[in-house]
């Protein structure tokens, strides 16, 4: 019997090749003589070098047929499916994606490169380490594709039209219509639980003037509904210079003689607020307004009894 | 790429000849190491894999589907009949190839009209303009990337959290890196003599000096990698359920579950760091470990408050 790997490749040639799709009894007399004979071990084998094509991303198409051979099934691959869409990249793009893959460092990229002419043989100055989920491609995929996505997140099930994919601070996040809540929802993609499930292409549309970056503010500080929306912040000539190369001269409202200033914060998110003003330490106090104040008293005062 | 010794599953070999046909077809003749070198195989593999494939066949091609042969060192092919075109992207690949180089026109140095900018144009035409990066760089990034790539030396005030002050050193960075939101620079630090990691955020003025030291190179770490050095300390916490967001944001080496809580060990780089965090958490949060540990959090909640009870002014 032939290695598995002759066999296989002789397999996607036939189905490649042919004119109109093959039964298995059609591929196993073919293939004479690279199938185990009996019914059970073919269909095994057969069944088995479907799951691994399937695996590296061949494309088969399968019918069920009808007239003499009705209700067996049928198989080929479509060219068109199985062969890389030509990007006509040019020489100096293709190495610039070769810098990209391997500056980010996504396993999955190499082989692409290769797909696409290029080597996976670069080195960057600059290397990020992004987070690989295995949900990603599928959300990626689904929402190229405008395919309805399903999945649980906090132990219930949810139901998407996916918009787009977000990286942000290291984390990344899908964003889309949900069906249940019947609003623009964002879920963390390390929080999905179990695998994601794709629908049917084209089943929405996704409306012309979404823009991510507007469902979805880059401060956290500003993704809250608490009432006060901004704080007053003194910060301490330590620290000053930092803050205000971080948020802008813009947020200044006042210079003091020693070096420290007051600032204007975001506090919509209280949360994200504390997390921001302790990583000040001891270098910062909220001024105004009083109930922002009395929030953060009340935190430390709860953890200072706690001794 | 690097090549793998052992028995490679067939899986991994379709994989690759689904590629490696097609490219060689396109070139007609090429030399088997090259080859080799370019799909991370071993010399040996590569003509094991090629002699295999010359013998596939249907009939009526029995033995001339695939065109191949090796001759003095050069794998050669003649009139290719299938196999002409790499087989599609994958999903997994698609993404991979998408988001790098999304991400990579975040990273300093990217020229929003450059070579990058036209390639994601055509893969996003090809596979959707679904996937969106924002990683913004603080102000010194392109200039320590740049520093980086000719070895010139920087004057840094760099605000060292573990001594919470700013301090000026001469550093000579080395490799620029993003890990989980926030850039980094490995550098030689001149007044320790050592090679330091700093938070690029962190340095608030720079300006070369106008020497340059020999390249030298200078892997960067792989995610989590340079948390799990065992010199550093480990506290162990309890946390209450709505706290589950640490063991996403910092490397921990140990999670269990008490009840709705979770008790979790964490590597701690320096003091400052864990007192920071634990403001963060609250009171519902507890150091378990180590003793000396154990009241951090109220005793640095308490310096807090002085400040704010000492003002006269507490609206509470």
């Amino acid at each position: 019997m032939a290695d598995a790997l002759e066999r296989i490749t002789n397999l996607v040639a036939l189905l490649l090749e042919t004119r109109s799709p093959l039964t298995l009894e059609q591929i196993a007399n073919e293939l004479r003589g690279q199938y185990p004979a009996g019914d059970a071990a073919l269909r095994g084998a057969f069944e088995r070098d479907k799951a691994m094509l399937r695996e590296i991303g061949v494309p088969i198409d399968s019918e069920v047929l009808a007239g003499s051979d009705a209700g067996k099934t049928a198989y080929r691959i479509d060219r068109r499916r199985y062969e890389l869409a030509e990007l006509e990249l040019a020489d100096d793009e293709r190495r610039a994606l070769q810098m990209a893959v391997a500056a980010a460092r996504l396993s999955d990229g190499n082989f692409g490169l290769l797909k696409l002419g290029a080597d996976g043989n670069a080195s960057s100055t600059v290397v990020a380490n992004v987070p690989d989920d295995a949900a990603l491609p599928v959300l990626r995929e689904a929402a190229a594709q405008h395919a309805e996505v399903g999945f649980g997140y906090r132990g219930r099930a949810r139901t998407l039209q996916p918009y787009a994919v977000l990286l942000r601070d290291g984390t990344w996040y899908v964003i889309g219509h949900d069906l249940e809540h019947v609003s623009v929802r964002t879920y963390r993609v390390d929080r999905i639980e179990g695998d994601v499930t794709i629908g049917d292409a084209g089943a929405f549309e996704r409306p012309a003037d979404f823009d991510v970056r507007a469902v979805f503010p880059s401060d956290p500080k500003l993704l809250g509904d608490e009432p006060a929306s901004r704080a007053v912040v003194r910060v301490d000539a330590p620290r000053a210079n930092w803050v205000v190369g971080a948020m802008g001269e813009g947020a200044v409202q006042r210079t003091y003689a020693d070096g420290s200033v007051e600032v204007e914060v975001p506090c919509a998110n209280l949360d994200a607020f504390r997390s921001w003003l302790f990583g000040l330490g001891a270098h910062a106090e909220v001024v105004a307004p009083p109930e922002v104040r009395a929030a953060v008293v009340a935190w430390l005062r709860e953890m200072a009894v706690a001794r | 790429m690097s090549a793998r010794r052992g028995p490679r599953p067939t899986a991994e070999r379709l994989r690759r000849l689904l590629v490696m046909l097609p490219w060689l077809m396109e070139r007609g003749e090429v030399p088997v190491a090259e080859m080799a070198e370019r799909f991370g195989l071993t010399e040996a593999q590569l003509v094991s894999d090629i002699e295999l494939v010359s013998m596939c066949g249907l009939p009526p091609y029995l033995d001339e589907l695939i065109d191949v042969w090796i001759d003095e060192g050069m794998v050669s092919t003649g009139v290719p009949r299938v196999f002409t075109k790499p087989l599609r992207l994958t999903a997994p690949e698609g993404f991979a190839l998408l988001a790098a180089a999304r991400v990579a026109m975040q990273l300093p140095g990217a020229e929003a009209d450059g070579p990058l900018a036209r390639a994601l144009e055509k893969l996003a035409a090809a596979l959707g303009d679904v996937v969106v990066v924002d990683q913004p760089q603080p102000p010194a990034t392109a200039d320590i990337t740049a520093a980086a790539d000719r070895g010139a030396r920087l004057r840094v005030t760099y605000w060292s959290a573990t001594a919470d002050g700013a301090s000026e050193r001469v550093i000579t960075p080395r490799r620029v890196f993003l890990d989980r939101g926030r850039w980094y620079v490995i550098a030689d630090d001149h007044r320790s003599g050592e090679e330091r990691t700093f938070r690029i955020d962190r340095i608030e003025q720079w300006t070369p000096t106008g020497e340059v030291d020999e390249p030298r190179a200078v892997a960067a770490p792989a995610a989590d990698e340079w948390f799990l050095d065992d010199d550093l300390r480990t506290a162990r916490l309890e946390l209450p359920a709505s706290a589950a967001w640490v063991v996403e944001r910092y490397p921990v080496r140990a999670v269990e579950h008490a009840g709705t809580r979770l008790v979790v060990e964490l590597a701690v780089t320096d003091e400052r760091w864990l007192r920071e965090l634990l403001l963060r958490l609250g009171s519902e949060a507890a150091v378990l470990s180590p003793d000396e540990w154990r009241h951090l959090g109220a005793d640095t909640a308490a310096t807090l408050l002085a400040r704010y009870e000492g003002a006269g002014n507490d609206a509470s």
